[in-house]
C-alpha cells in the first residue's frame, strides 16, 4: 500500500508555507466568478417570487421586451408555477447594462393566485396547516434507528435527565453571491461558476439542459466562498444558458445578496426532546431523542444524534417537516452541531447529577482512543482544574466560566484523478478537476507535486478548477484534501518512475543502476554522476511526458476526533455572552500545510461561535419572507467577536491525510453553552444565545 | 477603454511615505481641477451643478484620469468595476454592510458601493489594485500572505485596504486597535486571527523600514 | 437605483429652490449611507438628489467659547478624532465613535445621523407596506419586534437609530434648519416626533428644509459625561440600548442630571423624572437605581422586547455609577 514519507524526509509538506495564490488575491488581481467580463457579454437577473406560496396565473412580459436595453426574456424558468417559498425563480431577464437590467426587472407584470403558506416549524405539524405540497402532509415518515433496550436502559439507570433544546436556521451567506457566467461557443456551453464542484455542475446543468455533458465545459479559477451552499448546480445557472442561447450572447447572472439569502441553502433548524439515563457510576445507559426539523420545501432536517457516546440502549426519532422557506442544503457538518449542541448539554447536566466532573464523565462515556488523548491536552492547556466548582459563584456582575465539547468527523478520501505533464524545460503542469474554495486545495496540489519530485514548487503550475481536467469530486465533507493529495501523490510518483525509465534509456542503463535523491537522480556504476532535476528533464528531447494518476489506498483515512475548550465572560446586567479564549485540540492526521490548516481551524470555531451567539433566519408570521436578508440584521461574526484561540494540531501523520474543514465548527456552540452555565447557573438551551435570551433566562431564574 | 489623461503622484507619494515602500514617482502635476465634459452637465451659475442623464467625468483613480460615461445614479464600485476593469473592490453586500468594496477616498477608507461616482470627481482615489505602482507588494500584502490573512480571500482587498488606511493613521495598533479599525469589514471564512497577525506583521515591517 | 438629476449646490441660499415641498420628489445628499440604501431598496425614488457638501457653510467644527458649533455636513469620523470633543465632549465623542464602522464614520455626517431613517426591518424592507410608508398596518406588533420600542410606540413601534442624538440632547444641543422662511433654531431634542405626532417622519423638518449647524453649549465646570452603548454585535451594530448620561457635580451633589436613551424609543428618549430624582442628590446607589426604575416606568414592551427593560435599567444604573466613580 502507497505510503507517505516520513514527517522529517519531507521538506515542504507539514511545515507552513504561504498559499500560491495569495499575492494575486490581496492584489485584488484574482479574478472571482463576479470578476468575469467577457465581450458583449450582458447583464443577467431573475425575478422572484415576493410571496411565500402562490401560483403564477400570468406574467406580462410585454413590457420588459419594449425596454431598449433588454436582449433576452425568459417566463418559463419556474417548473411548475406553482410557488412555495418567497425568493422562488418567477423570471428572467438579460440587458446590455445593470441599469437597464434595474429597469427591466421592474417592468414585469405578473399575476399570483396568493395561497396559503406556514414559515413556522412547529405551526407546520399542525393537522389543519396549509400544505406545501398538496399531495402530502408537511411532517415527513419519522426516521428510526435504534441499537439495544432503551426501557431496560432507563431501568438501569440512577440518574435521568430530560430536556428540550432549540437550534435555528444558519444562512450560509458567502461573501461572493451564487452566480454564474455563461457562453455558448457554437453548440459548446462555457459556465464560470462560483461553485464548491466543477464537475458535479458540468452535469447538473447538462441535465437541466438536457445536452449531454461532452457540451459543457465549468470553470472556477478562483471563488469566493461556499461553506456546502455551492455543492451542486444552482436553477441560475440553467436560467443563465437559456439567457445567453436567446441573446446570442454571454451573460453574467449572479444572485443578489437577498437572493442569497432566501435561496441559495440554509442549516435547518431542530427541535430536540432528549431523555437520558446514566448510572451511579457515570456509565450512561439509555437515550432517547425525538427530534424534528424544517429545511424548508427541502429535506435532510436531521440531527446526528446520539453524537460521540457510547450508549449500549438508544433510540432516536426525526421528522423532516416542509415549511413554505428556501430549501436548506448542507452546511459545514450537517447535522453535527445541533447534535452537540444538545448532546454535550445533556452530558453536562447528567455530570452534575452524578456530582462528577464533566470531563471525568466524557472520559468514562467517549470510546475513542484518540479523543481520549485531546481531552486531556485540551483540559490541560485550559486550565480546567482551576475551574471553580460551582456555577455562577463568581463575584460581580460579569462571570466567568469553562467549558467543552467535542468534535467528530467521517468521510476521508476518494476517487481523484489526476494528471501531470513534465516539460523538457523542467516546468510542470499538475491538472485536476478540483477546486479552491478558500481552503487551499490550488496550493496542495503544487506542494505535494514538489514534495514527491524533489524539487521546488516553483517549478509545480497547479491546474485546477476546470471540468476539462480530471475528474475530482465535490468539495465538501472534507474530502478534497484526501482525495487530492493522495492522487497528486500517485500521479507523481508514476512521473517518477517514467522520468527515472526515459533516462535510463536515453543512456542505455539499466534501471537498477538509476536511483532517485530528493530531485535529482544518481547513477551508480562506471558512470556514476548525478542528474539535476533540469539535467533530467533535458532528456525528455522535445516530448514532454504526460502522465496521470489516481487516489489510492494508504495516503488519507476516514474517521475524525477532536475537541475544544472555550472560556467565556458574561455580562448578567447586558446578557453579553464575550467568548475569551477558545483551545481547539485539532485532529488532523498528516497535515499537509500548517498554515492553511490553522487558519481553517480558525474560520471553523469563529462560525461556531457566530452561529451560538448571533446568526438566526427570522420569519415573519405576517407575510412569510424572512425579514433580515442582509448582513446588518443577519449578523455574522466580525473582528470585535474573535477571541484567542490557541490550536493544537493533534498530529498522526501514519494515517494520512484526514479532513479537517469541518470538525471545528462542530462543537463551539455547545462548548460555549456548557461554558455560559457554568458563568451564571443557568442553561440555555436556545440558539443562538443573544442577549435577550440569556437576559430573558436570568430573569425567569429571578437572577437579574 | 479607459484614457489615461495624466496623472498626480504627489499625495500618492506623501501617501506611500510612512509606510516603507519604495516607489517611484513618475508623475507630473498636470493642474488640479476636473472639469466633466459633458453634454447635458449644466453649470448654472457658481452656485449650482444640475446632472442628468448620460454624462462623461473623470475621475483620478490609482493616478490616472479617466474620462467615463456615467449617469448620476452609478456609484463609484459599478464605474471600477465595470467600466475601469478594476475588480479589486467586490460588490458583495453592495448596502455598506460588509466593507468587501473598501477604497480610499483622499486617503480615508470608504466604501465603494454607498458613493455616487459623480460625487468622488474630485478626490484621489485609490484602490487594491493602486496601493503599489509597480509589481512588488505593499508591506501590508506581504504579510497577508505571509500569515495568510484570507482564505476564499474574497473579503480580502477590503481588508487589505481597510488595514493600509489604518496603519497610516496607527502605525503601531494594539491588538484592539487592530479589531476596531478592521471592524467595518467582513470575512465569512473568518481568517480574523491570521488578518490580525498580517497587520501586526506590517506595522513592525513599516516601523523597521523608518 | 432609480434615474434621477443630480444637483450640486454650492450656495446655502439657493438651496430651498432646489428641494420639493413633497418629500418623495427631491431627496438631501450627504454622505448618503443612508439614502443610496434607501434609494437601492426602492423604498426611495426621488427625481432631484441634491448634493450639499460643497456648502462651505455647513463643514466643520467650531469650537467658540460659547461652545460648539458643527456644520451639518461634518463628517462623523472629524467629529469622533477632534481633540475638543474627546476632552470636552466625551459623551459626543463616545457616541459618534460607536456609530457603524471606520469606513461609514468616514463617509457618513452629523447632519445625516440625525435625520437617518429607522432600521425597523419592515420599514427596510419592500415586502411590507408598513404604517410608516402610508400602509395600515405596523407588522411588528404581531411579529418580530425583539429590536423594537419599549417607550414612546404606537401605532408605530420604530425605535431611532441615532446614537449621536443622545449624546447631544444631553448636552443640551440644539439644531439650526435652513428652508424657505430662513433659519430656525430648535432645541434637537424638540427636533424629533414620536409617530402619534407625525407617521411619515421621524423629525420636523420640512422636506424643503436641511438642517445646517449644531449647536453644542460648552458643559459647565465639574461636569462629568458619557455614551454606553449596547448592540448585539460590537462589530458594527445599532445599538439595542443606548445611555447618554450626563452629570454636573458639585461636592458631592448632582446639581445637573441629564439622561437620554437611545435604541429604546421612536425618538432618543429623555428620562426627565430620573434626572429630577438624581438632581439635588447625591450620586448614591439607592438613588441611582430609583433613577433607573423611573426612566423605565412607563415602559410598555411588545411581546418579544421586554428584556430591553432590564437592559436600559441595568446600563443607566451601569453609566452614573461609572460616572460617580470617573
Amino acid at each position: 500500500m502507497a505510503k507517505w514519507k516520513s514527517l522529517n524526509e519531507m521538506k515542504i509538506l507539514s511545515s507552513y508555507y504561504p498559499r500560491l495564490d495569495a499575492p494575486l488575491k490581496v492584489q485584488g488581481k484574482a479574478r472571482y466568478i463576479y470578476d468575469i467580463s467577457l465581450p458583449g457579454m450582458l447583464y443577467g437577473a431573475i425575478l422572484t417570487s415576493p410571496y411565500p406560496s402562490a401560483k403564477i396565473i400570468r406574467i406580462d412580459d410585454s413590457r420588459v421586451r419594449k425596454h431598449p436595453g433588454v436582449r433576452a426574456v425568459l417566463t418559463d424558468v419556474h417548473p411548475t408555477g406553482r410557488i412555495r417559498y418567497a425568493g422562488e425563480e418567477v423570471a428572467a431577464v438579460a440587458a446590455t447594462s445593470p441599469e437597464a437590467l434595474q429597469e427591466a426587472l421592474e417592468l414585469f407584470q405578473v399575476e399570483y393566485e396568493v395561497l396559503p403558506f406556514v414559515v413556522d416549524l412547529e405551526a407546520a405539524m399542525d393537522e389543519k396547516a396549509p400544505r406545501v405540497f398538496s399531495d402530502r402532509p408537511n411532517v415527513r415518515k419519522p426516521r428510526e434507528r435504534e441499537e439495544g433496550d432503551i426501557e431496560k436502559g432507563f431501568a438501569e439507570a440512577d440518574v435521568v435527565v430530560e430536556r428540550e433544546f432549540r437550534t435555528q436556521v444558519q444562512v450560509h451567506v458567502p461573501l461572493e453571491p451564487h452566480g454564474s457566467v455563461v457562453t455558448w461557443e457554437g453548440d459548446q456551453l462555457i459556465i464560470y461558476d462560483s461553485t464548491q464542484a466543477v464537475h458535479g455542475v458540468r452535469e447538473g446543468v447538462a441535465k437541466a439542459l438536457d445536452i449531454p455533458v461532452s457540451r459543457v465545459r465549468v470553470i472556477c479559477e478562483h471563488m469566493g466562498g461556499g461553506f456546502g451552499s455551492k455543492l451542486w448546480a444552482g436553477r441560475y445557472t440553467a436560467i443563465a444558458a437559456r439567457l445567453s442561447r436567446q441573446a446570442g450572447a454571454p451573460v453574467k447572472l449572479m444572485l443578489t445578496r437577498k437572493q442569497d439569502f432566501l435561496g441559495a441553502g440554509n442549516r435547518p433548524n431542530s427541535v430536540q426532546k432528549i431523555k437520558m439515563g446514566a448510572r451511579k457510576d457515570g456509565t450512561l445507559v439509555a437515550f432517547y431523542a425525538e427530534t424534528y426539523g424544517t429545511a424548508g420545501i427541502a429535506t435532510n432536517a436531521n440531527v446526528r444524534l446520539p453524537f460521540i457516546y457510547q450508549v449500549p440502549n438508544w433510540k432516536h426519532i426525526h421528522r423532516d417537516v416542509f415549511i413554505n422557506a428556501g430549501g436548506g442544503r448542507p452546511f459545514r457538518a450537517p447535522g453535527c452541531p445541533q447534535a452537540s449542541f444538545s448532546m454535550e448539554q445533556m452530558m453536562d447536566e447528567l455530570a452534575e447529577k452524578l456530582g462528577m466532573d464533566p470531563l471525568e464523565f466524557r472520559l468514562k462515556n467517549d470510546p475513542n482512543t484518540t479523543r481520549q488523548k485531546e481531552w486531556r491536552i485540551g483540559a490541560e492547556k485550559i486550565g480546567w482544574s482551576r475551574r471553580r466548582k460551582a456555577p455562577g459563584s463568581d463575584p460581580g456582575p460579569v462571570k466567568r466560566g469553562l467549558g467543552m465539547a467535542a468534535s467528530i468527523w467521517w468521510p476521508g478520501g476518494r476517487g481523484t484523478k489526476a494528471s501531470m505533464t513534465i516539460y523538457p524545460d523542467g516546468s510542470v503542469e499538475v491538472r485536476c478537476g478540483t477546486q479552491d474554495i478558500g481552503t487551499g486545495t490550488r496550493t496542495l496540489v503544487a506542494s505535494v507535486a514538489a514534495e514527491e519530485l524533489g524539487i521546488d514548487m516553483r517549478w509545480i503550475r497547479p491546474l485546477i478548477g476546470d471540468s476539462n481536467y480530471p475528474y475530482s469530486g465535490a468539495s465538501g465533507g472534507s474530502t478534497t484534501a484526501p482525495s487530492v493529495g493522495p492522487a497528486i501523490k500517485n500521479t507523481a510518483e508514476k512521473a517518477r518512475a517514467a522520468l527515472l525509465e526515459r533516462v535510463a534509456r536515453n543512456l542505455g542503463l539499466a534501471p537498477e543502476k538509476l536511483t532517485w535523491q530528493a530531485g535529482s537522480i544518481r547513477i551508480t556504476g562506471s558512470q556514476s554522476q548525478q542528474l539535476s532535476w533540469k539535467e533530467i528533464c533535458q532528456h525528455l528531447e522535445n516530448e514532454p511526458l504526460e502522465v496521470h494518476g489516481e487516489w489510492v489506498k494508504g495516503l488519507s483515512s476516514a474517521g475524525v476526533a477532536g475537541c475544544q475548550f472555550v472560556e467565556v465572560a458574561v455580562d448578567t446586567e447586558t446578557g453579553q455572552i464575550q467568548v475569551e479564549k477558545v483551545v481547539a485540540v485539532a485532529d488532523c492526521g498528516l497535515v499537509l500545510n500548517r498554515l492553511t490548516t490553522e487558519n481553517q481551524i480558525n474560520g471553523g470555531i469563529l462560525q461556531g461561535i457566530s452561529y451560538a451567539l448571533l446568526e438566526e433566519r427570522y420569519m415573519d408570521p405576517t407575510t412569510g419572507t424572512m425579514v433580515n436578508p442582509n448582513y446588518e440584521s443577519y449578523k455574522i461574526l466580525g473582528a470585535m467577536e474573535t477571541p484567542e484561540i490557541e490550536i493544537i494540531l493533534y498530529d498522526e501523520p501514519e494515517r494520512g491525510v484526514i479532513g479537517i474543514g469541518e470538525p471545528p465548527t462542530i462543537p463551539t456552540a455547545a462548548a460555549i453553552a456548557n461554558a455560559v452555565y457554568h458563568a451564571i447557573g443557568v442553561r440555555l438551551r436556545e440558539l443562538p444565545m443573544t442577549p435577550d435570551r440569556v437576559l430573558n433566562a436570568l430573569y425567569q431564574e429571578k437572577k437579574v | 477603454m479607459p484614457v489615461k489623461k495624466g496623472s498626480s503622484g504627489i499625495s500618492r507619494r506623501d501617501f506611500l511615505k510612512g509606510m516603507g515602500t519604495t516607489i517611484l514617482s513618475t508623475a507630473v502635476v498636470t493642474g488640479g481641477g476636473l472639469v466633466p465634459d459633458s453634454a447635458t452637465a449644466a453649470l448654472l451659475d457658481d452656485t449650482v451643478e444640475t446632472i442628468s442623464g448620460r454624462v462623461k467625468i473623470s475621475l483620478r483613480v490609482n493616478h490616472k484620469v479617466y474620462s467615463v460615461a456615467v449617469e448620476p445614479r452609478t456609484t463609484l464600485l459599478e464605474v471600477l468595476r465595470e467600466r475601469l476593469g478594476l475588480t479589486g473592490a467586490k460588490p458583495a453586500c453592495n448596502r455598506g454592510e460588509c466593507g468587501a468594496c473598501t477604497v480610499l477616498v483622499d486617503n480615508q477608507p470608504m466604501l465603494a458601493c454607498s458613493l455616487l461616482a459623480v460625487d468622488v470627481r474630485d478626490a484621489d482615489i485609490i484602490t487594491v489594485e493602486g496601493l503599489s505602482t509597480d509589481d512588488t507588494l505593499t508591506a501590508v500584502q506581504k504579510a497577508f500572505v505571509e500569515k495568510d490573512g484570507l482564505m476564499c480571500g474574497f473579503c480580502t482587498p477590503g481588508f487589505v485596504v481597510a488595514a493600509t488606511a489604518l496603519l497610516q493613521k496607527n502605525p503601531n495598533p494594539s491588538l484592539s486597535e487592530i479589531k476596531q479599525g478592521l471592524s467595518g469589514n467582513l470575512c465569512r471564512c473568518a481568517a480574523y486571527p491570521k488578518i490580525f497577525e498580517a497587520v501586526q506583521q506590517a506595522a513592525r515591517t513599516m516601523q523597521r523600514g523608518k | 437605483m432609480f434615474p434621477f438629476e443630480y444637483i450640486n449646490v454650492r450656495e446655502l441660499t439657493a438651496l430651498p429652490d432646489y428641494l420639493e415641498k413633497d418629500g418623495e420628489k427631491s431627496a438631501i445628499l450627504a454622505g448618503g449611507t443612508d439614502l443610496l440604501g434607501l434609494m437601492k431598496e426602492g423604498l426611495l425614488k426621488p427625481r432631484k438628489v441634491v448634493n450639499i457638501k460643497q456648502i462651505r457653510e455647513l463643514r466643520g467644527i467650531r469650537d467658540t467659547r460659547k461652545g460648539l458649533e458643527i456644520g451639518a455636513a461634518t463628517r462623523l469620523s472629524e467629529i469622533e478624532q477632534h481633540p475638543i470633543i474627546q476632552q470636552q465632549y466625551p459623551v459626543l465623542a463616545q457616541a459618534v465613535a460607536s456609530i457603524a464602522t471606520p469606513q461609514l464614520r468616514n463617509m457618513g455626517t452629523i447632519g445625516g445621523n440625525l435625520c437617518q431613517r429607522p432600521r425597523c426591518w419592515y420599514f427596510r424592507g419592500q415586502e411590507y407596506h408598513c404604517l410608516k410608508k402610508g400602509g395600515d398596518m405596523c407588522y411588528a406588533v404581531d411579529g418580530l419586534n425583539k429590536y423594537h420600542a419599549i417607550l414612546g410606540g404606537g401605532p408605530c413601534y420604530i425605535v431611532h437609530p441615532s446614537d449621536a442624538a443622545p449624546a447631544l440632547i444631553a448636552l443640551g444641543a440644539t439644531v439650526e434648519i435652513f428652508g424657505p422662511q430662513g433659519k430656525r433654531t430648535v432645541p434637537l431634542e424638540e427636533f424629533f416626533q414620536l409617530p402619534e405626532d407625525n407617521l411619515l417622519r421621524e423629525n420636523i423638518l420640512a422636506p424643503n428644509e436641511v438642517v445646517t449647524r449644531i449647536f453644542v453649549p460648552r458643559p459647565e465646570a465639574e461636569t462629568r459625561s458619557l455614551y454606553l452603548k449596547f448592540r448585539e454585535r460590537q462589530s458594527m451594530d445599532f445599538a439595542i440600548t443606548s445611555v447618554a448620561a450626563l452629570v454636573q457635580l458639585r461636592n458631592g451633589k448632582v446639581q445637573k442630571a441629564r439622561l437620554v436613551l437611545g435604541g429604546v424609543a421612536p425618538i432618543p428618549w429623555r428620562a426627565r423624572e430620573a434626572e429630577k430624582i438624581l438632581e439635588g442628590n447625591s450620586l448614591s446607589a439607592d438613588r441611582i437605581q430609583q433613577a433607573a426604575e423611573a426612566a423605565l416606568k412607563e415602559a410598555d414592551p411588545l411581546d418579544q422586547n421586554a428584556y430591553k427593560v432590564i437592559l436600559a435599567r441595568n446600563l443607566i444604573r451601569k453609566a452614573f455609577t461609572q460616572l460617580q466613580n470617573a
